[in-house]
């Protein structure tokens, strides 16, 4: 009665168990499926910063992605005749978080073409929920930008790339394509766009502080030259710069991770150790000097203190890697088991968003950090484990000692 | 000012706190149970060859007459619960390891006696003066068993201590799985035997270390009983209520941070556990000179009428204590506390080991799906095993590998199929590959043990 395992079990441990009903009677309330409700529900919180500061589109974008994604999954299901487990709760919340992650000028195939690969590629092939090896929302997501060529995915503007957000007198329900391409900015308070646009366009500040470190960039003078160019620390703190739907709003993403990790559904370790892990990287790693050929160790502590915790918090709260951190790198299934595998996922997941950002022209630097670290976590789960009661450390062998 | 002066310990990693539901029973007196028609006497309380039967059938019977007598030393012998006639010799089921039952031949009592209140008796052996070894005597002629599972002869366990040279033994009243409230009203009730049992107990082990471990949320219940204690030498400790605490492994790592082997017994650190049912007989037996007939059953739980902390004679059936206690229809009579029990069926029979019998609502939950790897049975898992890799190790049939991770670490605690979003057996599926484990090391024993005779 208790015993209807999905997969192949083999008779040899169940042969001759014992018959009856075994405890514990008692059962603690949550089921699988309202893990996924309440990380959904979570997930809209980013969700509904990009529609304030991006408009209908990114609601539109939200839609299609989730839709997308539910079809998909149920038409899979129609197809191959398994039975859906999960219901379809876990393939809405992969849909939003892809959603999150795009930009949101985007046209409205692209959200349906990567949900499409989220659900087949990056979760049925696998046998679904509990078996994939790389976070659906993020394969569809790497899909969108290797099929898609960039006018899709970044707005050109003169001769760089640069990304929309709704002006102060637009939001909520201001068209994000219509732009104004000559409205001088002042930081997003300070600029209003005029009649008929409704946003007004900037590169990424990411691609300001790659210019400290990407090789062919024309290299700055200094780190404090390149912070003054960046919007003011509120803007990014809320979410009113460039960047995907759910990627911008810093403290919505916060604040909705700590929800999280409140009802226990993410060890608050990870998203902490990506964090530091990525804090101590922008520290240490180089960036080029005014004359342009040395490196410059420990960026952190070149040009005072207060410049460099300055270009942390700039490193830390420009991109992607706040949604990365507290949404995708804690999917339950892609990353570690247990506690002390999840710090060293955490580990490389921040340090590797932030090499490919400083050191390699790559459009989603965190998202493939977290790839990566998926690919690795079958190996983190079985080298670095627990210490099992009354083993020394890191013994293991079969325990030698059995009978009383 | 408290005559209960308490030393606080620590914690340990893992477990939870579980929700108490002790309200309905935790100040019920205890009282014996209303008129039984029949009991099951097991001739087998212990897993040993079962006793020989000393009465024959249609002999009537006097409360505590010695009806049956051990013929191996891990047997005990077996008295007369009530006074009765006896209708046969039949079967009867007592809880066996892993949620198994096992069978035992039972001498069946009818025409009952009422069972009679918990009497005062005087103390007529002065075990203070007495030595060692005459007490150690004295307890293997009784028929006294240890109550903590796995049941056992008190005098085997002794023998055991004494091989392992026990230093500390720890009395466990923490009791901390919902509803199970039978070792706290005996400690609140009858404390001064309990503690004198328990001094009793430590003088046959030999051991110097002596610690009465309670749950820090009912000190004040046991002031006065366990006030004495200190003249026995014996430390009162409160621990915290978190869940596994009371489990051997558990406890003996929180008092003396020693942690037991994976797959052995406390007796491997040299401490030894019991309980306070096991100490309230050891007193009344070797004091008193009682034969142990019955012990308290706590009887809970949201789908039984009439809950309460009873004094039941062993052999009476689960059925009709059940039906005593007034059982909902549709629901189920589980035996043992609620995390760790098994479902009652026809034929069970309490025991020396058994400290509850409950009536819960059948569990609403659905099939079991998919693990979704939220990892919370391995982060609350106190003996720190991966339990989802354990699963994998189960659906894909590799006890080896199982073995590996340290599976036979497990303290049976259930909080891995108590927290499983996805509904899993766990602990069921855990217990199954300890047991091919050891099946499977019995038989290469027995392999290597036939190759070296030939
Ligand atoms: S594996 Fe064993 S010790 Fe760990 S939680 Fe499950 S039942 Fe408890
Ligand atoms: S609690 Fe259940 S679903 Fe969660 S990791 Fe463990 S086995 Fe998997």
């Amino acid at each position: 009665m208790h015993e209807t395992p999905h997969r192949n079990t083999e008779t040899k441990i169940t042969a001759a168990a014992p018959a009856g009903m075994f405890g514990p009677f008692l059962r603690a309330p949550e089921a699988s499926r309202d893990i996924f409700r309440v990380i959904f529900v979570a997930a809209c919180g980013p969700a509904v910063a990009g529609v304030v500061f991006f408009g209908w589109r990114a609601l539109v974008i939200c839609a299609l992605s989730v839709l997308g994604c539910v079809a998909t999954e149920s038409l899979y299901y129609r197809v191959t005749r398994t039975p859906a487990l999960l219901g379809r709760s876990h393939a809405a919340l992969t849909g939003l978080l892809l959603a999150l992650t795009l930009p949101p000028f985007v046209p409205w195939y692209v959200p349906l073409a990567a949900a499409v690969f989220a659900i087949l590629v990056g979760k049925a092939l696998f046998g679904g929920v509990g078996h994939f090896l790389w976070q659906p929302a993020l394969v569809g997501r790497l899909a969108a930008t290797v099929l898609f060529a960039p006018p899709l995915l970044a707005r050109p503007l003169l001769d760089r790339p640069a990304w929309p957000v709704l002006a102060q007198n637009r939001i909520l329900l201001g068209d994000v394509t219509r732009v104004d391409r000559s409205a001088r900015y002042r930081g997003w308070r300070g600029t209003v766009a005029r009649s008929p646009a409704d946003a007004v366009a900037r590169p990424r500040p990411r691609a300001f502080l790659r210019q400290l470190s990407l090789p062919g960039a024309k290299p700055p003078d200094s780190i404090a030259t390149v912070l003054r160019h960046m919007p003011p620390a509120w803007d990014l703190i809320c979410g009113a710069h460039g960047g995907g739907i759910g990627e911008t709003s810093t403290i919505v993403i916060i604040v909705a991770g700590l929800y999280l990790a409140c009802r226990n559904y993410v060890h608050a370790y990870l998203p902490g150790m990506i964090i530091l892990a990525a804090a101590v990287t922008v520290a240490v790693a180089p960036v080029r000097s005014a004359d342009g050929q040395a490196w410059q160790w420990l960026p952190v502590a070149a040009e005072g203190l207060d410049v460099g915790f300055v270009y942390v918090a700039y490193h830390l709260t420009c991109g992607e890697l706040m949604l990365a951190a507290f949404f995708l790198a804690t999917e339950m299934t892609s990353r570690p088991v247990t506690l002390p595998a999840q710090v060293v996922f955490g580990a490389i997941c921040g340090a590797g968003a932030i090499l490919l950002r400083l050191y390699l022209a790559f459009p989603i630097p965190a998202y493939a950090a977290v790839l990566m670290a998926n690919t690795l976590t079958p190996l983190l789960d079985s080298a670095v484990r627990p210490r099992v009661l009354g083993r020394r450390r890191w013994q293991r062998t079969t325990d030698t000692k059995h009978q009383a | 000012m408290s005559a209960m002066r308490l030393r606080r310990f620590g914690t340990f990693a893992g477990g939870i706190v579980l929700p108490d539901s002790k309200d309905a029973t935790l100040g019920a007196p205890i009282v014996p149970i209303g008129p039984l028609t029949r009991l099951r006497v097991p001739l087998a309380p212990t897993e040993a060859e079962p006793a020989r039967p000393l009465v024959e059938p249609g002999q009537a019977v006097s409360h505590g007459q010695r009806i049956a007598q051990a013929s191996d030393a891990r047997q005990v012998d077996v008295f007369a619960p009530l006074a009765g006639r006896v209708a046969g010799i039949g079967e009867c089921l007592l809880p066996g390891p892993e949620g198994t039952w096992r069978s035992s031949p039972a001498i069946e009592l009818v025409e009952l006696d009422s069972v009679g209140r918990i009497e005062e008796l005087s103390c007529h052996y002065t075990w203070q003066s007495a030595d060692e070894y005459s007490i150690r005597l004295r307890i293997a002629e009784g028929g006294v068993c240890t109550c903590r599972p796995p049941v056992s002869a008190l005098g085997g366990w002794i023998e055991r201590a004494l091989a392992a040279s026990v230093e500390t033994l720890i009395a466990d009243i923490t009791e901390n799985t919902p509803f199970v409230t039978a070792d706290h009203r005996l400690l609140a009730e009858r404390g001064s035997e309990v503690i004198r049992g328990l001094a009793i107990l430590a003088r046959a082990v030999g051991a110097r270390n002596v610690m009465l471990a309670v749950d820090h949320r009912r000190t004040g219940a046991y002031r006065a009983a366990v006030g004495p204690a200190r003249l026995y030498g014996i430390e009162p400790i409160a621990l915290p209520h978190k869940y596994p605490i009371g489990a051997e492994a558990m406890i003996v790592k929180v008092l003396t941070r020693r942690e037991i082997p994976p797959g052995g017994t406390a007796m491997d650190v040299g401490v030894a556990v019991t309980d306070a049912a096991t100490c309230w007989l050891t007193y009344r037996w070797v004091a008193c000179g009682e034969p142990p007939t019955a012990r308290v059953v706590t009887l809970s739980g949201p789908a039984l009428h009439r809950p309460g902390n009873y004094l039941v004679p062993f052999g009476a059936e689960i059925e009709e204590l059940l039906a005593l206690a007034g059982l909902d229809a549709q629901a189920w009579g589980v035996c043992g506390p609620a995390m760790s029990g098994q479902l009652a069926t026809a034929g069970a029979v309490t025991g020396p080991g058994g400290n509850a019998v409950l009536g819960l609502h059948p569990q609403q939950a659905g099939p079991p799906t998919q693990c979704i790897r939220c990892g919370w049975c391995s982060e609350n898992c106190p003996a720190r095993l991966n339990v989802a890799a354990l699963n994998d190790d189960f659906e894909l049939n590799r006890p080896t590998q199982a073995a590996r991770r340290g599976v036979l670490a497990c303290v049976g605690c259930g909080i891995c199929s108590y927290l499983c979003p996805a509904r899993l057996p766990l602990s069921r599926r855990v217990a199954l590959l300890k047991r091919a484990i050891r099946q499977g090391q019995s038989r290469s024993r027995d392999a290597r043990d036939a190759a070296q005779k030939h």
